[in-house]
């Protein structure tokens, strides 16, 4: 491969490095100088840091008590930083500060994660199999509809079959909806478009045949709790919610009475039977019910992720998104708050979707597999390279050591990704994306990831945390292991599979490996075609087709979320 | 015929240099009294005796055990010693060192030690007595240059900055410093003001520094030009997953 190719992250670390922003002074030089004047002018040089310094002065009059002060940093030594750069995210022209990608001060990242888990898949097929069977009573698409509009009605907190009793106020819970889809051509049509998820409407071409096919005549509901709910509880709560509305809906719909018998059939089939959850319960030491994101499989987050219905075909762009979406989810909001209560994940996780430097790998890679494997890394499933272990060595080696090296040739790129962790995820997220597009085989992308993380150590000498210095040196002998307790195909480990439990900064990359897989072949799903179809909404708050813009309008503060309580909250 | 180690393939200077490193057998460059090593690890006052968390060996009364019998005690176990960390952190500008090799050269040359290794840092953890033979000779040999590598128990991220313009690996909390020529450490490895400044001697030139590193770097060694190294790696890597590869 030419030597002298555009590097995809040169004009953002031009910007980044060389130019004053705020008060840093850092204006001049060039991104490859290996020296640089550090003026250590501390928080002063950055102005979200002045904001929030200002805003910590301010409560601390107003409530008579310390709090945020960023001259406590170091036991009360001042920082001396060289300086306080914001980032380009990745694939955007969206410059942001990077306090703003922490998900607390981060409005869309939050929705991204309601959006995921306030929402549950039903079936409808058995309980309108109850109705007519024990019941007698008739199921057309205009009692669909009907029922429909009362669900809407009631899954927000509108009361049906009882009196008028104390509900919620309809503009608090305005992202609360529930609609329909079916493989079934006949019944789409019969069905009110504004309940219906189109198939042929929101997926190209192919991918909409291959997702009617998967579902069949089947018929499954997409429900949405209100985002204050879930805020409120949890994940859990999202199908008890709609269970109890569900159940309340069929009975007003189709005039049941409430205290029959056949009732306790239709609310099991209603309720329980074909319900689909964003994420699987864990175990009790975990401590977290069904949709939480410690249960949500790298295959089910991979068909969240929108971009492969809208960039088929671009496949390595739909792995950059996925691994931007993951990344935040699980590292940030997973590993950094759920399972350690920490702040620092935010960084792991950026070195991922800012700056365009994982994206410069990858696409390196596209290319250069492109040229060696007569376009394996272009959409399809006949241009496929075999996964063997050469190809997997091949791609792996040229990948890790086209990024190492621009580390070595670029030194704010060595210095934007200041810890080895974050070099880590970017070097295997990019190896093992390229491997899973080459071959369109999860697991050999897998394999990738692994013998980067082993050519990483062996060049620099050193490699991550100890998370990644322990499980990403023991992890290659579980790949291509399936048996029940040693292994599993990558699409269906998730962030509680015994090795990845604590890994930081890896699961969105193993996510981006899942769905690169898929995505290089032109797959219309990876893992479940019903969680691809629930997603493809354009009236969910969060873009899921581009996740990354998503958290880019956050940072700059464009972005409106849903489940604000300003109507019960005293105007200030 | 002797057994004789043979630590790492490679036919580089970088592979070499990680050979030495992991054997021990490294040239001294300057000395560091024992002082002066006290002041800047900062876990005792210099001269103090080594306080203890643990009687003397001998004066456990430990029961009989054949394998006890076997291993001589380290120094620092027999004397009950506390356990005391040194931390270093190495700049990925050439430094001599790199975490990993840290390591080895620790876990293969000495008894007793607990090192551990992560991106920006390396810490040898072990008896205080044990630690400081092992930090002296760190600091003393050309496993460390005094501008590339330095004592750091907290705040490690200047490993992979650029250098600043004297070429002393930056550190936020500015524990090291180039005076005439030298480098001096006037805070200890966390960052705590010592009575008096630490003489670390003069930095390796770039040169000099370039062909003592165990760093693979595209602008000196480059990784891919090491064939048996990476055809090292992949050898390791295969094995390990063929392991784990039960297809039945």
């Amino acid at each position: 491969m030419a030597d002298d190719r555009k590097r995809l992250f040169q004009k953002e670390l031009e910007v980044k490095f060389t130019k004053e922003h705020g008060d840093n002074k850092m204006e001049g030089g060039e991104i490859t100088d290996k020296k640089v004047t550090y003026y250590r002018l501390g928080v002063d040089q950055n102005p979200r840091k002045v904001e929030m310094k200002k805003a910590g002065q301010d409560m601390a009059a107003a409530r008579g008590l310390v709090g945020y002060n960023p001259m406590m940093h170091c036991g009360g030594i001042p920082l001396g930083q060289r300086a306080i750069t914001p980032s380009f995210i990745s694939g955007t022209d969206i410059m942001v500060e990077t306090d703003d990608l922490h998900y607390v001060n981060n409005a869309a990242m939050q929705q991204m994660w309601d959006d995921i888990r306030r929402t549950t898949i039903v079936g409808m097929d058995m309980a309108h199999e109850t109705l007519e069977k024990r019941l007698g009573i008739e199921v057309t698409p205009e009692t669909i509809n009907h029922y429909l509009e009362v669900l809407n009605h009631a899954l927000p907190g509108g009361a049906v079959v009882q009196e008028h009793m104390v509900e919620t106020h309809p503009a608090l819970v305005d992202d609360c909806y529930c609609k329909i889809f079916t493989g079934d051509d006949e019944l789409a049509d019969e069905i009110d478009s504004q309940f219906l998820i189109d198939i042929n409407k929101q997926f190209p071409e192919d991918q909409a045949e291959a997702l009617k096919e998967a579902i069949g005549k089947t018929t499954w509901q997409a429900a949405h709790i209100p985002t204050v709910v879930s805020r409120t509880t949890d994940g859990a709560q999202t199908s008890r919610w709609m269970a109890m509305q569900v159940g309340m809906s069929f009975i007003a719909a189709y005039n049941m009475c409430a205290g029959e018998a056949a009732v306790a059939d239709l609310s099991y089939a209603a309720k329980h039977a074909g319900v689909i959850s964003m994420g699987d319960m864990l175990p009790a030491r975990r401590a977290r019910g069904p949709n939480e994101p410690g249960g949500i499989s790298f295959g089910h987050m991979s068909d969240i992720i929108q971009t492969s219905r809208v960039d088929a075909e671009d496949p390595a762009h739909v792995a950059l998104e996925v691994v931007g979406g993951a990344c935040m989810l699980y590292d940030q909001i997973w590993l950094g708050s759920y399972m350690s209560g920490g702040v620092g994940f935010t960084q792991y996780a950026t070195a991922a979707y800012t700056n365009n430097i994982l994206d410069d790998n990858l696409y390196y890679n596209v290319d250069y597999i492109n040229d060696k494997y007569d376009g394996a890394a272009t959409k399809g499933t006949d241009n496929k390279v075999k996964a063997t272990m050469e190809v997997v060595k091949d791609i792996a080696t040229e990948s890790t050591i086209y990024g190492l090296e621009n580390y070595e040739k670029y030194p704010t790129a060595l210095e934007d990704h200041f810890g080895g962790s974050q070099r880590a995820t970017v070097l295997s997220a990019a190896a093992g994306s390229a491997t899973s597009l080459a071959t369109g085989n999860g697991n050999a992308g897998l394999s990738a990831w692994y013998l980067s993380m082993y050519l990483h150590k062996e060049a620099h000498g050193r490699l991550g945390f100890f998370g990644y210095d322990l499980q990403d040196q023991c992890g290659a002998t579980n790949v291509f292991s399936f048996q029940s307790d040693e292994g599993l195909p990558v699409e269906l480990r998730g962030p509680n599979y015994p090795n990845y439990a604590m890994n930081v900064g890896h699961q969105g990359g193993y996510t981006a490996i899942a769905s690169a897989a898929h995505a290089g072949r032109g797959d219309a799903w990876a893992v479940n075609p019903l969680i691809k179809v629930c997603f493809a909404d354009d009236l969910l708050p969060f873009d899921f087709t581009a996740p990354r813009k998503e958290f880019g309008r956050g940072a700059i503060r464009e972005f409106e979320p849903a489940g604000e309580r300003s109507l019960i909250i005293p105007a200030k | 015929m002797a057994y004789e180690a043979q630590y790492y393939p490679g036919a580089t200077s970088v592979a070499e240099n990680r050979r030495k490193h992991m054997s021990g057998k490294v040239e001294k460059l300057r000395e560091v009294s024992d002082d002066d090593l006290t002041l800047v690890l900062g876990h005792r006052a210099p001269g103090s005796d080594y306080p203890s968390t643990h009687p003397p060996l001998a004066e456990m009364g430990e029961p009989e055990c054949s394998v006890r019998e076997m291993v001589e005690p380290t120094p620092g176990a027999k004397a009950g010693d506390r356990v005391r960390y040194v931390q270093f952190v190495d700049s990925m500008y050439n430094a001599p060192s790199t975490p990993y090799f840290r390591s080895y050269a620790a876990a293969i040359n000495y008894r007793g030690v607990d090192p551990g290794t992560l991106s920006g840092r390396q810490v040898v953890e072990a008896r205080e007595r044990d630690m400081e033979e092992i930090a002296k000779f760190q600091l003393e040999t050309e496993m460390t240059c005094p501008a590339l590598a330095s004592l750091r128990g907290a705040t490690v991220h200047g490993h992979s900055l650029r250098l600043p313009e004297d070429g002393i690996m930056f550190d936020m909390l500015d524990r090291c410093r180039l005076e005439n020529g030298v480098v001096i450490m006037h805070k200890d490895q966390v960052g705590r003001a010592i009575d008096k400044k630490v003489d670390f001697g003069k930095p390796m030139s770039e040169e000099e520094a370039a062909k003592r590193t165990t760093f693979y770097r595209v602008d000196n060694v480059a990784f891919r030009d090491d064939a048996e190294v990476i055809e090292w790696v992949h050898t390791v890597f295969e094995k390990r997953t063929a392991y784990g590869f039960k297809p039945e």
